[in-house]
């Protein structure tokens, strides 16, 4: 290996990260005087273009590369350009921000976390994957910690911090603990190991330590403590980054250690055919998400904890995708998860808007939206029907795709009880999705309500993800073509 | 002439992959005349109008292409067909398909449409909501020409429902009025019990083929070795499986096009505003269920023994056509609204036409369907023209002597009567009488050739009374309102109209019969001596002679009634109360269903009322409580726990100071607490698997 190769294989890392020092220097050396207004679409735009050249170098490079820490292939490639997309509209939707000055560092460390996003999902190696993975925690605690002025945003960066410390804490053990039984780090290799000695129980320990880390961060019941509080207090466009971007590199990354690493210790999880492995993990993970997510909702007065708590449950849905593990389970899942986080990416930054307009994000805040603003309750509607799975949105076939893999995953129909479970959960869900509709459309505004300013470059971010919602509903090969061309390039 | 004008574009094609645009051109106009404010008219009109055009203009482009002929007997047919997405193993396709049925569809619909686009920019010009109305009618358009490049039974099933749904919003237009809404909901309703055997039948077929493309290279549901396969099956009652499905399907069509013993809907629809009931009513969506089995007329004449006796499906398609005819033009003698008995004679055109597809085929049944779209369309645009210069009068009673008042209107209504009764050389003359002739030869039965010969000499009477009633005598309605002549963007529509309603009957003349050579892919030559050979001119002689004695019939009935300054009793009704009574009360079909159908789904839905309140709902209620209670729970568990042990935290801070002891206290303890206990049970829980 020499090191332009090197140097090629991470160039869009590289863009990146120069355009988050980039961001610091215009903003700390040029922008210091100016308003606030000014300097966030200054930094703003420094950074889309950062992103934006990190995208273009991907679909002009050749795709693969075999480094000893990094693999990169077309399936990578693709990820990556979804989160630099998702990256792309955060910083869209922060340009209206009113909860920091700091706008220099606030781009740049959102630019450090997609860095951090970028290497977890390009690395085969589990140490490269632990060291991505706390790049991109560290950078999103110091985020949601931004808004200085409110006690909570500090309280939930506080709690947030912790908990994410600890479990990471767990992870890590969870690695050393498999480096010890294979003496590989490398996600090959150590299935190969694997496969060659017979289960110790002291895997078992290691892979549940393993996966309680990325069960923290792709906000799975019952590690999901965090995500009420940080979604609620956090800056709202930084809510929607750890949702949407954080969410899916973590799913593809963990998807990957489980599918190619424990390829041998999977067990099964089927009705009556309980065998150890990670499936029967994942199921209680599952059933615990789907379960607690949507009944908690329901109790909920906070848009934000709403979606929060709808997080948690999406995310289980989406881990029924795991039990498939072949290529078309990892198909509906990133199909799931893309769109997912198309959708909670766009919702969040209508709540954000709202919230800019100076109400908060109580669901009475929301009572005759339709009226105030026609257009941006239109593109909520949108987003919320997809999220409760109606068709022909995005979110219901992403959740066909997954509930029927899942379904066809073992023999005999055995997770058929597991596909119950969350076409059950799903169905209790309608209910809080609707509640916010009901405000939106049913309900009368108040007597004197506050006027929606959209953002103009927020309100097209927002209108283009609605409309790739619809669109990728109607036609969902215009995706799913694109994630199984890329699985199957692999092999 | 059109051969050699077929030849100069032999080198044209069209790519089927582009057919889409035609609905999507509609389709993209009602999406923004959707979002654009109230007060935008002019920009709504010209979207909806100007889309029209342009999709007119493709239709054209794929007509041409499709005059080309492949071979000699051979049928010109492109399709182009797409995953829609990926199910499982499978996938489900969808696609486009260009054949001449399509292509002279597109045109007719496109054409006729552009016609009452911009005819109803002058008709509805005061309404208020004038933007919704365009709207509106872009997206029947779009749906009704999706339907029509189906080349799967699933996309026009598709386009079946929105075209239902677009129908329902524009007959429900005037929805202050109660009986606009009401009759809005029937036309949903009524149509809705024929598209669940549509649905069925569809199910059955993708069940026994796998497919629901029409055609696929060999593969397709109406291709010959799924037809043989569906043929060799016996579903129930010695019918075959294709006969079976083709009869369900059928259903659906017997809703659409107002088929008895589902045509209550279609009088009714008329509470929409008269572009409308033209466009949707009379000219396009009404055929839909003809075009319907058109589309899959392979299946209705699919049959493995005895070839020369028509299918048990093309019979019962033939009786029920053959009695809608008569039915409904006897029930359109005894109306006195304008725009109701062009509705009962569409509904008797209708039956008509299935007469012609079930003894004749699909290019008879189209020919009359083209040519009947014209001037129907016409007679209700003329319609339209005589309720907006008689001040919204519709009952023709309090009309007449109209010639005096609108000359413009009276001549091309009176084009569009005349190819109605079939009065020769219109253009409802050759199709019609090509229907018969069918009919006449059909080895079934000879009944529906008489019925369509009834049928047919009543079409000419009620026509002739309506006409004569609107038209002419002295004028009764109000003296100090005179009529007035409608402005030039409805005049001239009426005369493009009226032009087609006299020169498309030349397309299908038993000398040159263009039209049906074209649709079965056998070119034809002009010889004026069949014309006179064989049955043709005696049929023609015999068709002539009933359309006038039809006409001279109602002209002495009724031209005296009409010169009267007020009309109290129309003179059948003088001649006998009791039957004419039946006939303007419709033969109390509604009643009837009212009493029966309507009466049954009303206890019916007492009874689920009941039930669902109390026994379903009281599970409901009960299921719905304890998830409430354990939200609450998991609510408080978040406050108490969670929370609260944050709070106590800051409580610890506040009374102890430090860092230290807040990271000693509280919230980290029960943070970490959860992670232990989450390793904890799932680490026993792996561990007791294991055995």
């Amino acid at each position: 290996m020499n090191l332009f190769e090197l140097l090629k294989a991470v160039a869009p890392e590289l863009i990146v990260t120069a355009g988050a020092f980039l961001v610091l220097l215009v903003d700390l050396a040029f922008m210091r005087g100016h308003e606030i207004k000014r300097r966030l679409a200054v930094s703003g735009g420094v950074a889309c273009l950062a992103c934006l050249a990190a995208i273009v170098w991907i679909s002009q490079s050749s795709g693969t590369a075999n480094l000893p820490m990094l693999s990169l292939t077309p399936l990578t490639q693709l990820i990556k350009q979804v989160l630099i997309g998702l990256t792309i509209f955060t910083i869209i939707v922060s340009l209206n921000a009113k909860f920091t000055t700091h706008v220099g560092e606030y781009f740049a460390i959102l630019l450090l976390a997609a860095v951090g996003l970028m290497l977890l999902v390009s690395s085969e190696n589990l140490l490269m994957i632990f060291v991505a993975l706390e790049l991109v925690s560290l950078s999103l605690y110091a985020l949601s910690a931004f808004n200085k002025a409110s006690l909570a945003s500090a309280e939930a960066a506080l709690k947030y911090f912790f908990f994410g410390g600890m479990s990471a804490a767990f992870t890590l053990f969870g690695i050393s603990l498999i480096y010890g039984l294979t003496g590989h780090t490398e996600l090959g290799a150590i299935a190969a190991a694997m496969k060659a000695q017979s289960v110790e129980p002291v895997f078992y320990v290691a892979l549940v330590m393993t996966l309680i880390g990325f069960a923290f961060k792709i906000a799975a019941a019952p590690l999901h403590l965090w995500v009420p509080d940080t979604y609620y207090a956090a800056p709202t466009p930084i809510a929607a980054f750890i949702a949407s971007g954080s969410k899916v590199g973590c799913f593809f990354v963990l998807a990957r250690i489980l599918i190619q690493g424990f390829e041998s210790n999977h067990g099964s999880a089927a009705w009556q055919q309980f065998v150890s492995g990670w499936m029967p993990v994942i199921a209680v993970l599952a059933l615990a998400s789907m379960l607690l997510g949507n009944i908690a909702a329901i109790a909920q007065t906070s848009v934000k904890r709403i979606l929060a708590y709808s997080a948690i449950a999406q995310a289980g849905y989406a881990l029924l995708a795991l039990f498939a593990h072949e290529q078309r389970a990892m198909a509906s899942l990133l199909y799931f998860v893309i769109t997912y986080a198309i959708t909670v990416l766009g919702s969040l930054a209508v709540v954000s808007i709202v919230e800019n307009s100076g109400s908060r994000d109580r669901l009475t805040d929301f009572a005759g939206l339709s009226r105030r603003a026609p257009v941006l309750s239109g593109c909520m509607l949108i987003f919320i029907l997809s999220l409760a799975g109606i068709p022909p949105l995005a979110g219901f076939f992403g959740k066909f795709y997954v509930f029927t893999s899942a379904a066809g995953a073992a023999k005999d129909l055995g997770m058929l009880w597991l596909v119950i479970a969350a076409v059950g959960a799903s169905a209790i869900s309608l209910y809080y999705y609707l509640q916010i509709l009901k405000q939106i459309y049913v309900a009368d505004a108040p007597v004197s309500p506050t006027a929606i300013q959209t953002p103009v470059f927020a309100g097209i971010g927002i209108v283009v993800l609605a409309a790739a919602v619809v669109v990728l509903g109607c036609a969902p090969d215009l995706l799913l073509d694109k994630i199984l061309a890329a699985i199957n390039s692999v092999g | 002439m059109w051969t050699s004008w077929t030849h100069s574009k032999a080198d044209m094609s069209f790519n089927p992959q582009y057919l889409f645009l035609i609905p999507l051109l509609p389709l993209v106009a009602a999406g923004v005349s959707a979002l654009i404010g109230r007060h935008q008219r002019k920009l709504a009109a010209t979207l909806a109008i100007g889309s029209m055009a342009l999709a007119f203009l493709i239709s054209c482009a794929a007509f041409a292409a499709s005059l080309n002929a492949p071979a000699q007997g051979e049928v010109f047919r492109q399709v182009f067909n797409f995953n829609w997405f990926q199910l499982g193993e499978g996938s489900l396709r969808l696609g486009f398909i260009l054949d001449p049925l399509t292509a002279v569809m597109l045109v007719m619909v496109t054409f006729v449409g552009l016609l009452i686009f911009i005819y109803s920019a002058g008709y509805m010009a005061h309404d208020e909501n004038f933007k919704q109305f365009f709207c509106f009618l872009s997206l029947f358009a779009a749906a009704m020409l999706g339907l029509l490049i189906s080349n799967s039974l699933l996309l026009l099933f598709i386009c079946w429902e929105l075209v239902g749904l677009a129908s329902y919003l524009l007959i429900g237009f005037w929805f202050q009025k109660p009986s606009a809404a009401a009759a809005a909901k029937k036309a949903f309703i009524t149509t809705r019990i024929g598209d669940i055997g549509l649905f069925l039948g569809m199910l059955w077929l993708y069940g026994k083929t796998g497919t629901l493309l029409f055609y696929d290279g060999g593969n397709g549901c109406l291709e010959s070795s799924a037809l043989t396969q569906l043929v060799a099956q016996t579903a129930f009652a010695g019918m075959a499986l294709s006969t079976v499905i083709a009869l369900l399907i059928f259903c659906g069509a017997v809703g659409k096009s107002g088929q008895v013993p589902l045509h209550v809907w279609l009088p009714d629809a008329m509470e929409g505003p008269t572009p409308v009931s033209a466009l949707i009513h009379a000219a396009t969506m009404v055929a839909a269920g003809v075009f319907l089995m058109a589309r899959v007329y392979p299946l209705v004449t699919a049959q493995a023994g005895d070839l020369s006796l028509p299918t048990t499906a093309a019979q019962v398609i033939t009786f029920v056509g053959a009695i809608t005819a008569v039915f409904a033009a006897l029930i359109a003698v005894g109306q006195n609204d304008l725009k109701r008995i062009l509705a009962y004679s569409t509904v008797s055109q209708l039956g008509f036409m299935m007469i012609g597809l079930g003894v004749g085929g699909v290019a008879v049944a189209m020919f009359h369907l083209i040519t009947h779209a014209f001037f129907k369309a016409l007679l209700f645009l003329g319609a339209g023209s005589v309720i907006h210069g008689c001040h919204e009068e519709q009952d023709i009673r309090k009309m007449g002597g109209l010639r005096k008042f609108m000359p413009v209107t009276f001549a091309t209504y009176a084009i569009g009567m005349l190819a109605l009764c079939g009065v020769p050389f219109f253009a409802g003359f050759w199709s019609k009488d090509e229907i018969l002739h069918a009919a006449h030869a059909w080895p079934g039965s000879h009944i529906p050739f008489y019925l369509a010969i009834i049928g047919a000499f009543l079409t000419a009477f009620y026509m002739t009374r309506q006409v004569c009633y609107v038209f002419f005598g002295m004028h009764r309605g109000d003296k100090h309102h005179a009529p007035h002549e409608s402005p030039r963007t409805m005049t001239v529509p009426l005369t493009i109209l009226a032009v087609f309603a006299v020169i498309l009957g030349f397309l299908g003349t038993p000398a040159w019969p263009w039209f049906s050579g074209w649709l079965t892919g056998h070119p034809v030559e002009f010889n004026f001596g069949k014309l006179l050979a064989g049955g043709a001119l005696g049929m023609m002689v015999l068709s002539a002679l009933i359309a006038c004695g039809g006409i001279g019939l109602g002209w002495w009935v009724y031209a005296k009634a009409a010169a009267k300054p007020s009309i109290e009793l129309d003179p059948l009704e003088k001649l006998s109360p009791v039957v004419f009574g039946w006939l303007r009360g419709r033969l109390f079909i509604d009643e009837l269903y009212a009493a029966t159908v309507i009466r049954l789904t009303t206890l019916l839905a007492v009874t689920s009322d009941w039930l669902d309140r109390v026994l379903w709902g009281g599970m409901v209620q009960l299921v719905g409580g304890c998830t409430n209670l354990f939200s609450r729970l998991n609510l408080t568990i978040d406050n108490t726990v969670v929370n609260g042990g944050f709070d106590q935290g800051c409580e610890g801070l506040r009374e102890s100071a430090g860092w230290l002891s807040r990271l000693r206290n509280g919230q980290l303890q029960n943070y970490l607490r959860t992670i232990g206990a989450a390793l904890f049970v799932l680490l026993l829980f792996l561990i007791w698997g294991r055995q």
